[in-house]
C-alpha cells in the first residue's frame, strides 16, 4: 500500500548504503594489503573498480551525488545533481556548494556551518531549502559525509540529496488515499509504536496528530492489537501478523478523554526498511454494536411475548419446517422444543396448514398466504400421543433474511367446540320443546273439541226438544251445562288460535293493511252493526306481515274497542304514523270505558279478565293473542289508556318493499 | 223412491247427529252406517253381511277412521269404474290444509268441515240434502244396482 521511503525521514535510507559503500576501496585495500606481491595489479583493478563505482554514480538520476573538497569546492558530479540543481559538470566543478543554499542562508553562513557539522560528526543530515540554477527553491533531503583518508585526515565531503518535492508528490497521492479513507488508519512499526495515522484516525481517537506519531498504539488501543504484532516462542512477528491479516478483530478504542468505544480492526503488512510494518483500517462499531444490542433486545421482547402468548405459537418457513415455537405449542402438542424444530409443520398439524404456504400456477407463496392472513382456520391438531384435538388457526407473515416465514397462533377450541356443540344441543332441546309444547296444545285443544261438540250439541238439543217440558229445575240445569259447554268451545278455539300463531305464519309478505283491516271489520259486521259503532281509520301502508295474523289482530283490538264500550256510540279510528325509519306505528283508539294503568301489561297476559263474566263474554286470550303476533312480527304492542276517557293499543309493522 | 245415504262415521254422537239431522231435512231418506273403512268397501263392493246393500247415492266420509282410514276409502272408491260416480263428500273434524289437498287430489267431490254449534249443523246437513241429493243431476247408472 505504501511505496518505500513513504517517510520522509526514512528517504535517505538507501543512499546512505550506498555512501558507505564509497569508503569500500579503502576497506578492499586492506583486506587486499597483505598480498604485496600482486600490488601493482591490485592497484588497477582497484582504479577499475572505482571508475565503475564512479560510473554507476554519475548514472543516478533520482539522487544528486557529488563530493567537496574541504573547502566546500565540488569536485564531482552526477546525473542526478544535473538534473536536480540544474548545473552541468563543467559548470559547477570548482565552485563552492554554497551557491545551493538560499542567499539568507548563505549570510548566516549556513553553508560553512554545515560542513563544520559534518566535519565533526562524519555524517550530518538535514531537511532544507536549496535553490537550482534557475534561482527557482526546493525544498531537499540532505545527507553530507566527511571523507576522511587512511590516517584520518579530512579529504573532503560528499553530499547526497534529493527533491523532496518530488517524492512529497508521490506521497500526497497515498496521503490523499489514506485521508479520504473512511475508516481511521494507523500504521505502527514492530516496537508497536504509530509511525503514521490519518485524519479520521485523529478524529476517532480525539488527538491531534503529532500527539499519536510515535506513541505507543497502546494509547489507542489498550488491549489486543500491540500484543498481536510480537513474536513469541512458536512464531515469529511476521507468522504473528499473518494469522491477523484480513480478519475482523473486535477491540476497545480509547480516546484521548478517556471514554472507550467498540472498533473493528482490520490488519495488512507494509514491508519497509525499518522492518515490517503494520497498517491498521480502524473502524467505529459503535452504532453497529448499537443496533446489535437493540436487535437482541427486541428479539428478546419477542421471545418473551412469544413464551407469554396463551396460544400455542409456531413460526414455519416456506418449505413447512418449524423454524420457531414457544412454551404453549410444546404443552399443546405433547412435544419437547427439541422435537419440533427444523421437523415438519404437517406432524402437528396433519391438513390444511402445510398446503396454505405453497405457491401454484395461480399465485406467489407470498399471495398463497395473503389470502389467509388474518382469517381463523379451523383444522385437526395431533399430539405426539397420537390424539388429535380441534384447532383454530391464525397466520400472519413474518418477513425475514429467511424469505417469509409464517407464525401461526394455534388454538385448541376443543372446549369451545364442546361449549358450542351443548348450546347447540340445548337450543335443540328447547327447539323440540317448545314445538312439542305447541303440538300439544294444539292436539289438546283439537281432541277437547271433539267431545266438547258432542256435550254442546246434545244439551243443546235436550234445551230444544225439552224445554218446559220437564220442570223449571231441569230446564235451569240443562241451560247452565249448554253455557258451559259454549264458553269451553270458545276457549278452546282461541287457544287452538294462540297456539297457531306460534307454528303459522313466519313468512312474511307484502300486504296491504288497508285490505286486513277491511277483512277484519268484515268479519266484525255482525257486533259493528249491533253496537252502532262507527269504525273510521287513515289511509294505511304497505307493511311486511303474515296476512291472516294481521286480520287476526285487527279484528281482535277493534272487537275489544266495541265490546268494552261505556255509554253512546261507540267510535273507533285506527291511525298510523311513519317513524320515518322503517317502521309505521299503527294505533287503535276506542272512546270506550277505557283501562286503569296498573292493569296495562296484566291485559296482554293469557286468561286475564277485568270485568266479570256476566258483563262482558270473552275468553281473556284476545290480547295474548294480539302481543304473539306483534311479537312474532319483531315488534312490541303497548297501551295508553284513562278510565272513562277510552284505550289506545299500538303496534308497530315492518314497512313494506314496495309503497302503498 | 229412498233415497240411499252412506254415512261413514265411528263415532256414534255423530252418527245420532247427523241422522236427526237428515230426518228433519228429508225423510224420505234411507241412512245407512258403517263404523270403518273396511266395513265401507264391504258395503259398496256387497260383500259379506252386506251382500244386499243398495248402491248409495251419496257417501258422507269421515277421514279419521279405525282399520282403513278415510283417505284410503276415497282412494278405492275413486280408482274403481262403477263406484267413482258416486260423489263422496268428506265430513270431517279436520281443517288441515293438507287434509284438504289431499282430498281434493284423491277426487273427493267436496270437503266439508264439521261445524261446532248444533245449528250450524243442522244447515250444513240440509244444505247437502238441497244441493246433492235434490238439485243435482247424477248419471242415471247411479240409481241403478
Amino acid at each position: 500500500m505504501f511505496p518505500k521511503g513513504n517517510n520522509a525521514n526514512s528517504a535517505g535510507s538507501p543512499p546512505t548504503a550506498v555512501i558507505r559503500d564509497l569508503s569500500m576501496p579503502n576497506a578492499a585495500e586492506k583486506r587486499l594489503a597483505p598480498k604485496k606481491g600482486r600490488r601493482r595489479l591490485m592497484e588497477e583493478a582497484l582504479r577499475e573498480s572505482q571508475e565503475q563505482y564512479r560510473m554507476l554514480l554519475d548514472g543516478i538520476e533520482d539522487y544528486a551525488i557529488f563530493m567537496m573538497d574541504p573547502e566546500g569546492r565540488i569536485v564531482s558530479w552526477n546525473a542526478g545533481a544535473e538534473r536536480i540543481k540544474g548545473y552541468r559538470a563543467d559548470e559547477i566543478i570548482g565552485h563552492n556548494f554554497s551557491c545551493f543554499f538560499p542567499p539568507e542562508d548563505i549570510e548566516r553562513g549556513r553553508p560553512q556551518e554545515v560542513l563544520r557539522i559534518t566535519a565533526a560528526s562524519g555524517r550530518h543530515e538535514e531537511q532544507g531549502i536549496r535553490v537550482r540554477k534557475d534561482g527557482s527553491r526546493f525544498l531537499a533531503s540532505l545527507t553530507f559525509t566527511a571523507l576522511r583518508g587512511p590516517a584520518g585526515n579530512l579529504q573532503g565531503f560528499s553530499e547526497f540529496s534529493h527533491d523532496l518535492s518530488e517524492s512529497k508528490e508521490a506521497e500526497a497521492k497515498y496521503r490523499g488515499l489514506l485521508e479520504a479513507a473512511p475508516d481511521a488508519m494507523v500504521v505502527v512499526n514492530q516496537a508497536g509504536e504509530i509511525v503514521l495515522l490519518n485524519l479520521q484516525a485523529e478524529k476517532q481517537f480525539g488527538y491531534p496528530r503529532d500527539e499519536l506519531l510515535g506513541q505507543k498504539v497502546t494509547n489507542i488501543i489498550p488491549e489486543g492489537f500491540a500484543e498481536r504484532l510480537i513474536a513469541d516462542d512458536l512464531r515469529s512477528a511476521e507468522d504473528a501478523l499473518a494469522q491477523q491479516i484480513g480478519t475482523g478483530i473486535e477491540l476497545i478504542g480509547r480516546r484521548k478523554d478517556g471514554s472507550e468505544f467498540p472498533i473493528e480492526l482490520m490488519l495488512s503488512p507494509l514491508r519497509s526498511a525499518e522492518g515490517t510494518l503494520v497498517t491498521a483500517a480502524i473502524r467505529d462499531i459503535g452504532v453497529r454494536k448499537a443496533a446489535e444490542k437493540h436487535l437482541a433486545q427486541m428479539e428478546g421482547r419477542y421471545r418473551g411475548l412469544l413464551e407469554a402468548a396463551p396460544d400455542a405459537m409456531v413460526v414455519v418457513n416456506q418449505a413447512g419446517e418449524i423454524v420457531l415455537l414457544n412454551l404453549q405449542a410444546e404443552k399443546q402438542f405433547g412435544y419437547p422444543r427439541d422435537e419440533l424444530l427444523g421437523q415438519k409443520v404437517t406432524n402437528i398439524v396433519p391438513e390444511g396448514f402445510a398446503e396454505r404456504l405453497i405457491a401454484d400456477g395461480l399465485r406467489s407463496a407470498e399471495d398463497a398466504l395473503a389470502q389467509q392472513i388474518g382469517t381463523g382456520i379451523e383444522l385437526i391438531g395431533r399430539r405426539k400421543d397420537g390424539r388429535e384435538f380441534p384447532i383454530e388457526l391464525m397466520l400472519s407473515p413474518l418477513r425475514s433474511a429467511e424469505g417469509t416465514l409464517v407464525t401461526a397462533a394455534i388454538r385448541d377450541i376443543t372446549a369451545r367446540r364442546t361449549a358450542a356443540a351443548n348450546l347447540l344441543q340445548k337450543v335443540e332441546e328447547l327447539k323440540r320443546s317448545n314445538e312439542e309444547l305447541e303440538q300439544f296444545a294444539s292436539i289438546a285443544s283439537h281432541d277437547l273439541q271433539e267431545p266438547l261438540r258432542m256435550v254442546a250439541s246434545y244439551t243443546q238439543l235436550l234445551s230444544r226438544r225439552y224445554k218446559g217440558k220437564l220442570d223449571s229445575d231441569a230446564d235451569e240445569f240443562i241451560a247452565f251445562a249448554v253455557d258451559g259447554a259454549s264458553r269451553m268451545q270458545r276457549l278452546i278455539q282461541d287457544l287452538l288460535a294462540y297456539s297457531r300463531v306460534g307454528t303459522r305464519g313466519s313468512a312474511l309478505f307484502d300486504i296491504s293493511s288497508e285490505d286486513a283491516l277491511r277483512q277484519a271489520l268484515l268479519n266484525l259486521r255482525g257486533a259493528i252493526e249491533e253496537s252502532g259503532a262507527l269504525v273510521t281509520h287513515d289511509p294505511l301502508p304497505t307493511v311486511s306481515a303474515d296476512e291472516t295474523q294481521l286480520i287476526q289482530l285487527f279484528q281482535n283490538l277493534v272487537g275489544n274497542a266495541i265490546k268494552y264500550q261505556g255509554p253512546g256510540v261507540p267510535k273507533v279510528h285506527i291511525a298510523v304514523a311513519s317513524d320515518g325509519g322503517k317502521k309505521w306505528t299503527f294505533s287503535v283508539q276506542d272512546n270506550g270505558l277505557g283501562i286503569e294503568p296498573q292493569y296495562f301489561e296484566k291485559i296482554f297476559g293469557m286468561f286475564q279478565r277485568l270485568h266479570k263474566r256476566e258483563a262482558f263474554t270473552g275468553t281473556g286470550i284476545g290480547l295474548a293473542i294480539c302481543k304473539k303476533i306483534v311479537e312474532q312480527h319483531g315488534g312490541n304492542i303497548s297501551l295508553d289508556s284513562k278510565p272513562g276517557h277510552g284505550s289506545t293499543f299500538r303496534f308497530a309493522l315492518a314497512e313494506g318493499e314496495r309503497k302503498s | 223412491m229412498p233415497i240411499e245415504v252412506l254415512l261413514v262415521e265411528d263415532s256414534p254422537g255423530d252418527v245420532r247427529l247427523t241422522k236427526e239431522a237428515f230426518r228433519d231435512a228429508n225423510d224420505s231418506i234411507h241412512l245407512h252406517v258403517t263404523v270403518d273403512g273396511v266395513e265401507a268397501m264391504a258395503f259398496l263392493k256387497h260383500e259379506g253381511t252386506h251382500v244386499h246393500a243398495p248402491r248409495p247415492d251419496i257417501i258422507l266420509l269421515d277421514l279419521n277412521l279405525p282399520k282403513m282410514d278415510g283417505r284410503e276409502v276415497l282412494a278405492h272408491i275413486k280408482e274403481d269404474d262403477t263406484l267413482k260416480t258416486i260423489p263422496t263428500v268428506i265430513l270431517t273434524t279436520s281443517d288441515a290444509e293438507a287434509d284438504i289437498v289431499k282430498c281434493y287430489q284423491l277426487h273427493a267431490n267436496c270437503y266439508l268441515k264439521k261445524p261446532v254449534q248444533l245449528d250450524a249443523f243442522e244447515i250444513l246437513v240440509k244444505s247437502i240434502n238441497d244441493f246433492w241429493l235434490t238439485k243435482v243431476e247424477l248419471p242415471s247408472q247411479t240409481r241403478g244396482g
